[in-house]
């Protein structure tokens, strides 16, 4: 993974921590400042990390369902021009639209990372789609569920007002 | 060079998109996670109430709850029109107007450093802040703690003023566009602390109709079908459709709770608008005249019928 591509996914795990924990924060009562950074640098790395597995997860995937795609010289990887895009993941956070723009997002990188899929692996767009599809709601739905934990783990009811 | 520049772009717009989401929902993460705590601290000489004498129970206390423009204690222009027309026509009656309806913390913009600035140079942030924070307070992840920001803020100005909790003297939520937004969901939070008579009246409403209005007596709709503003808002939200029939809009349009009063021709804004004092009708008055005459009718009807049904006030 070249330097670009991994500040990138930094970048890009850090928006959608942000995205991510804004409405969380929201529930939260009495959280520190230093709380709140602690659990956005470890979203940031969690988030990241789970960008940065996405291709590799689509082409598992592809190896196990496809025959045509195995190679052990070429693989799926991030490139600049992929990777760029998920650094928006914190539209996530805006109110109302947030939610469909964060899936408009995900839907255009994941056909970015479909086309790059096909053509390493040699397979139809369509198939290498079905691929990449699978690897990201597994990825995920295995991460809302940590989110979840982190979350159920850090709720306590919110403060009264004070005049 | 085409992708290096595609790159920066998104780089550069993605940075302003994560900023503005930051910011505006800032104030509602600052109190939720009790960081800083509301205030109820005025100007020097601003009174927490006008109207009817404070020695004396009012009839009824008059809550106004501004538009967007809202940026200052005191009203905007219009805004500070009709309050000040309400309270010249209805001496009975305690009126509030500096609620801070897009403020969870009751801090106006105006009183912010860094917004000062912002102000000189880019005005037209002010109102786009204040919209952010209408659909804020619409959105379902942070509705809960945006409505019971300002409905407590609510109650401590309401209590300031002289309100006493169980009294049973009406509380009138006047709202003005999106400070209907605001006012439907102070509802269940001035309900649980101050266990008031409320009634709700709308002014051009802008709402998403998912704020449950159970614990309000009545909501009286004024609208007008030269207000494109109002219906754009009935058109973007999926709770003020029909088909949505559990939302809390709809089951009060069911139980007879909301009554619609046509105020044709008046616009939403500009100088045909609701509050506008030169425009005309037909019979002579300005439409500020009469959306003052319709507000205090409706408030007048509903304290006599309160009074033949459950006999005079304590």
């Amino acid at each position: 993974m070249s330097p670009v591509v991994a500040i990138l996914l930094l970048a890009a795990g850090l928006s959608e921590a942000a995205g991510r924990l804004l409405p969380v924060v929201a529930r939260l009562s009495g959280v520190s400042h230093a709380r709140v950074v602690s659990l956005l640098l470890a979203g940031a790395i969690v988030d990241g990390a789970v960008f940065a597995l996405w291709p590799l997860s689509a082409w598992a995937v592809a190896g196990l369902v496809l025959p045509t795609s195995a190679s052990d010289e070429a693989a799926l990887v991030w490139t600049p021009g992929l990777a760029a895009p998920l650094v928006l993941a914190g539209v996530l956070a805006f109110p109302l639209l947030g939610p469909l723009l964060h899936l408009v997002l995900m839907v255009g990188v994941g056909a970015g990372l479909a086309g790059a899929l096909a053509t390493v692996a040699g397979v139809g767009w369509w198939e290498a789609a079905g691929c990449v599809t699978i690897a990201g709601i597994a990825l995920g739905v295995s991460v809302e569920a940590v989110r979840r934990l982190v979350v159920k783990l850090n709720t306590r009811r919110a403060p009264e007002p004070v005049a | 060079m085409i992708g290096l520049a595609l790159l920066l772009l998104l780089g550069g717009l993605g940075l302003v998109l994560i900023a503005e989401a930051l910011l505006a929902r800032y104030e509602v993460l600052v109190y939720a996670a009790g960081w800083r705590t509301p205030t109820i601290s005025r100007p020097e000489g601003m009174s927490y109430a006008r109207g009817a004498d404070p020695d004396r129970p009012p009839d009824a206390y008059l809550v106004y709850l501004d538009g967007i423009g809202k940026r200052r204690f005191h009203d905007t222009r219009d805004g500070g029109r009709l309050v000040k027309s309400l309270i010249n026509r209805a001496p009975e009656l305690r009126v509030l107007g500096q609620v801070q309806p897009y403020s969870p913390l009751a801090v106006p913009l105006a009183d912010r450093p860094v917004w000062t600035w912002v102000r000189r140079h880019i005005g037209l942030l002010l109102f786009l802040h204040n919209v952010m924070q209408i659909f804020v307070a619409a959105d379902r992840r942070y509705r809960p703690l945006y409505n019971r920001a300002v409905g407590a803020q609510i109650a401590t100005e309401l209590q300031v003023a002289g309100y006493l909790p169980d009294s049973g003297i009406p509380v009138v939520l006047l709202s003005y566009s999106g400070g209907a937004q605001v006012a439907s969901g102070a509802v269940n939070e001035l309900w649980s602390q101050l266990r008031t008579p409320l009634w709700l009246i709308t002014l051009g409403g802008f709402h998403n109709g998912a704020n449950d209005i159970t614990h309000a007596q009545h909501l009286y709709r004024l609208t007008s079908a030269g207000d494109w503003i109002e219906r754009v808002g009935t058109w973007i939200f999926p709770q003020r459709w029909r088909l949505f029939r559990w939302s809390g809009w709809n089951r009060a349009d069911r139980e007879g709770k909301i009554t619609v009063h046509r105020l044709d021709p008046a616009t939403h804004i500009g100088p045909r608008s609701y509050i506008a004092p030169e425009a005309r009708l037909p019979d002579g008055r300005s439409h500020l005249d009469r959306t003052t005459d319709t507000v205090l009718a409706l408030i007048r009807d509903r304290l006599s019928l309160t009074a033949e049904t459950d006999g005079p006030l304590p």
